[in-house]
C-alpha cells in the first residue's frame, strides 16, 4: 500500500501552503484531505462516505489541525485514540496556536508531536520538511499494529 | 467622646450652695436641739434641787413636829431641866444646814461640785442665814404672794451658771412663836444663847425665811451642748451623706445616661460597620465576577488572537513568496520589491502578535514563586545574546551571588527583555558594555541593568513602559514596543516595580524591585 498522509485542515489557504510545502520538499506521497474533524473521524473510521473503504487503509501520518469546526482538532484526536485500531497511528499536531495548555492537552491525549506552524513561510516549509523526512523517512512503524506499512 | 463626664466635679458652686444650705439646716436643727435639750436639762436639775429642799423640809418638819412636842413634854414632865436648850437637837435650821454640809462633803467624796444652800431670813437668830438683799427681796415676795410656791433662776457666779431655786420656808404659826414670839416666852436655855432679838417677835401668818439653793449647771450645759453637738454633726451628717447621695445619684444616672447614648451609638456604628462590610463583600465578590469574566475574555481573546490572527498572516506571506516564485519571470522589480515589502510587513505583524501574546500570558499566567539564581539566569541570557548578535562583542559584567524570589519563567522574562534592550541599544558603541548588579535601598534589593547604549531622552520616560511605545525608529532599532509593558506588568504582578534613568547618548539604567 502507498504511503500516505493525512491532512486535517479546514483552511483552504493553509491547505495549499502545506501542500506546496510538501512538493517544494520534494516530498510526493499522496495527501488525503479532511476539511473538517468529522470528516477526518469518517475517513479514518470507514463511517458514513468512506464506509467501504478499506478499514486495513490507514495514513502513515496525520497532520491535525486543532482549531476546527464541527469536531475540535483535540476531540478529533481524543475519539482517534479511544479506536482500538487507530490508537497507536501517529498523529502530529500542526497548529497556529502557541498556547501551554494545547501543548499539554495534545501530549496528554497522546499526540505523538506537536509543531507550530510560523507565520514565515520559509520557516514553514522547513518545518514541513523536517516533518516530512521524520516521520515518511526516518519513523519506524511495527506492521503488527496494522495500519501503514 | 462627646459627652462631657458629669460628676461631682461638674457643679463646684451647687455643690457649695449645698454644703451651706445644710450646714445651715444643720445649725438651725443643732440650735433648736440646743433649747430644747437646755430646757430639759434645766428642769431635770430643778426637779433634782427641788428634791433636796423637799428632803430639807421633811427633815425641818420632823424637828418642828415630832422632836419640839417630845422636848416641851420632857419639859414639862420635868425630865429634862426647864433651862436646858441646844441648837444641835433643837434648832430645825442649824440641823438643816449642818445636815447639808455632810452632804456636800459626800457630795465632793463622789467627785461633783458641792451645792450652796441657805435657809435665808431677815431677822436670823445666827448672822449665817442673814438673808442677801436678793434672798430678802425673795422673802417679801413669796410674803405677797402665797400663791408662789417656788423661785428659779439661772445665774452666774464668777461667769459659770448656776441654777438658783427657792421656796417659802414655813409660815410661822403658834407653835413657831413658842421660840420665835417675844423672848420672854422662849425657853430659857435659848434666851441665854441668843442674847439678841435675833430670831424672836416674829408674828404668826407671816414666812419668816426663804429657803435657797444653788446648784452648778456647767454639767447640764456642757450635756446639752454635747447633745445638741452631736444631733448637730449628725444632722450635718445625714445632711451632706443625702447630698452626696443625690449627687451621687444624679451622677450615676447622667453616666448611665451617657453610657447608654454611648452603646446606642455604638450599636450603630457596629451596624453601620457590618453594613458596609456586606456591601463592600457584595463588591468584592461583583468585582471578582467581572475580573473573572475579563480574564475569561482575555484568555479568548490571546486564543483567538493565537490562531485567527496569524492564520491569515501566514497566507498572505506564503502566498506572496509563492508569487515570487512561480512568477518572476513575469513580475519586475518594483513587483519584486512590492512582494518584499508585503513578506517584510507580515514578519513584523508576526513578531508583533508573538510579543502581543506574552505580553497577555505574563498577566493570566498565575505566579509560581521560587528562589531564583538571578546572576546564573543573567549569564545564560547573556550567552543566548552573544550568540545571536553580530559585531563587537558586548562586554557583560554580572555582580555574583544575586538571589531573589519570583516565578522563573516570568522573571526569565523580565531579565531577557532588560538585557535584550541592553544589547541591542548598546550595539552601535565600538566597546559595548552591559552589567547587571544589585544594590540596597533602604531594606529592598534594587537590581538594576545598565548598559552605554544610545539611551533615551528623559522627557518620554513616561511613554517608554507602555504597550507599542517605542523611542526610536524601528529602522535604527528593531523592536515592538511591547517589552518593557510586559516587564512593568510582570514587576507590578510581583508586587515590585521598575524606573528607569538616561539622557541620550549616555546610556541607560533601568532599576527595578522584586517586591516583598
Amino acid at each position: 500500500m502507498e504511503k500516505y498522509i493525512l491532512l486535517v485542515e479546514d483552511n483552504p489557504d493553509d491547505e495549499l501552503l502545506t501542500l506546496r510545502a510538501l512538493k517544494k520538499n520534494n516530498i510526493a506521497n499522496k495527501v488525503v484531505v479532511a476539511r473538517d474533524g468529522g470528516e477526518a473521524l469518517d475517513f479514518l473510521h470507514c463511517l458514513g462516505p468512506h464506509a467501504d473503504r478499506d478499514p486495513q487503509d490507514l495514513p502513515e501520518i496525520v497532520l491535525l489541525d486543532l482549531n476546527l469546526p464541527k469536531i475540535f482538532g483535540l476531540d478529533v484526536l481524543k475519539r482517534i485514540r479511544a479506536e482500538q485500531r487507530t490508537s497507536t497511528l501517529p498523529v502530529v499536531i500542526l497548529t497556529t496556536s502557541s498556547e501551554e495548555r494545547d501543548m499539554v492537552e495534545s501530549y496528554r491525549l497522546g499526540a505523538n508531536s506537536y509543531i507550530r506552524k510560523p507565520v514565515d513561510f520559509e520557516q514553514f516549509t522547513e518545518a514541513v520538511r523536517n516533518l516530512g523526512m521524520y516521520w515518511l523517512v526516518l519513523n519506524q512503524y511495527p506492521h503488527s499494529l496494522g495500519g501503514p506499512a | 467622646m462627646k459627652n462631657r463626664k458629669p460628676g461631682l466635679s461638674g457643679s463646684g458652686s451647687g455643690i457649695l450652695k449645698w454644703v451651706l444650705a445644710a450646714a445651715a439646716g444643720a445649725l438651725l436643727v443643732g440650735m433648736l436641739a440646743y433649747g430644747a435639750i437646755s430646757a430639759y436639762v434645766i428642769r431635770r436639775a430643778e426637779d433634782n434641787i427641788h428634791n433636796v429642799l423637799l428632803t430639807h423640809r421633811g427633815l425641818h418638819r420632823y424637828i418642828q413636829e415630832i422632836m419640839h412636842p417630845a422636848f416641851f413634854k420632857a419639859q414639862k414632865d420635868q425630865d429634862v431641866a426647864l433651862d436646858y436648850y441646844s441648837p444641835i437637837i433643837f434648832s430645825s435650821s442649824y440641823i438643816v444646814r449642818l445636815l447639808h454640809g455632810f452632804y456636800n462633803e459626800e457630795r465632793i467624796k463622789d467627785g461633783r461640785l458641792p451645792i450652796y444652800y441657805k435657809m435665808a431670813a431677815d431677822n436670823p437668830r445666827n448672822p449665817v442665814n442673814k438673808a442677801t438683799a436678793m434672798e430678802s427681796a425673795l422673802l417679801r415676795r413669796f410674803n405677797e404672794d402665797r400663791t408662789l410656791k417656788e423661785y428659779h433662776e439661772v445665774v452666774k457666779v464668777d461667769g459659770a451658771p448656776f441654777l438658783l431655786h427657792a421656796i417659802p420656808f414655813l409660815e410661822t404659826n403658834a407653835a413657831c412663836l413658842r421660840c420665835h414670839g417675844k423672848r420672854q416666852d422662849a425657853p430659857l436655855g435659848l434666851q441665854a444663847l441668843y442674847p439678841g432679838e435675833g430670831g424672836f417677835n416674829e408674828r404668826a401668818g407671816v414666812i419668816r425665811a426663804v429657803e435657797i439653793i444653788r446648784a452648778p449647771l456647767s454639767h447640764e450645759r456642757y450635756t446639752a451642748f454635747l447633745v445638741a453637738g452631736i444631733i448637730t454633726g449628725g444632722m450635718l451628717g445625714l445632711g451632706l451623706l443625702l447630698l452626696f447621695n443625690s449627687q451621687l445619684r444624679s451622677t450615676v444616672q447622667s453616666r448611665t445616661l451617657a453610657l447608654e447614648g454611648e452603646i446606642k451609638e455604638r450599636i450603630l456604628a457596629e451596624n453601620q460597620v457590618r453594613e458596609l462590610n456586606q456591601t463592600l463583600e457584595r463588591r468584592v465578590e461583583e468585582r471578582t465576577t467581572q475580573l473573572q469574566s475579563a480574564n475569561r475574555e482575555l484568555d479568548a481573546f490571546a486564543y483567538s488572537v493565537s490562531h485567527d490572527l496569524r492564520s491569515p498572516l501566514r497566507a498572505i506571506d506564503g502566498f506572496s513568496q509563492a508569487l515570487e516564485e512561480d512568477f518572476a519571470g513575469t513580475l519586475d522589480a518594483t513587483g519584486k520589491d512590492y512582494l518584499l515589502r508585503i513578506r517584510r510587513g507580515c514578519g513584523r505583524m508576526g513578531s508583533l502578535i508573538e510579543d502581543l501574546l506574552k505580553l497577555s500570558r505574563s498577566a493570566r499566567r498565575p505566579l509560581e514563586t521560587s528562589e531564583l539564581d538571578l546572576s546564573a539566569m543573567a549569564r545564560e541570557i547573556g550567552e543566548e545574546l552573544q550568540a545571536g548578535g553580530s559585531g563587537t562583542p558586548t562586554e557583560f559584567i554580572v555582580q555574583p551571588g544575586l538571589k531573589g524570589s519570583g516565578d522563573p519563567v516570568l522573571i526569565r522574562s523580565v531579565l531577557a527583555n532588560l538585557l535584550g534592550n541592553a544589547f541591542k541599544f548598546s550595539s552601535r558603541n565600538p566597546q559595548p558594555k552591559v552589567e547587571f548588579g544589585a544594590a540596597l535601598e533602604g531594606e529592598t534589593v534594587a537590581y538594576f541593568v545598565q548598559d552605554n547604549g544610545v539611551g533615551f531622552d528623559m522627557r518620554y520616560v513616561e511613554r517608554l513602559f507602555g504597550a507599542f511605545q517605542r523611542l526610536h525608529a524601528a529602522e535604527d532599532f528593531p523592536g515592538t514596543g511591547i517589552g518593557l509593558a510586559t516587564v512593568q506588568r510582570i514587576l507590578a504582578r510581583h508586587g515590585g516595580a521598575i524606573r528607569a534613568e538616561s539622557g541620550p547618548g549616555q546610556g541607560a539604567r533601568f532599576t527595578f524591585t522584586l517586591g516583598a
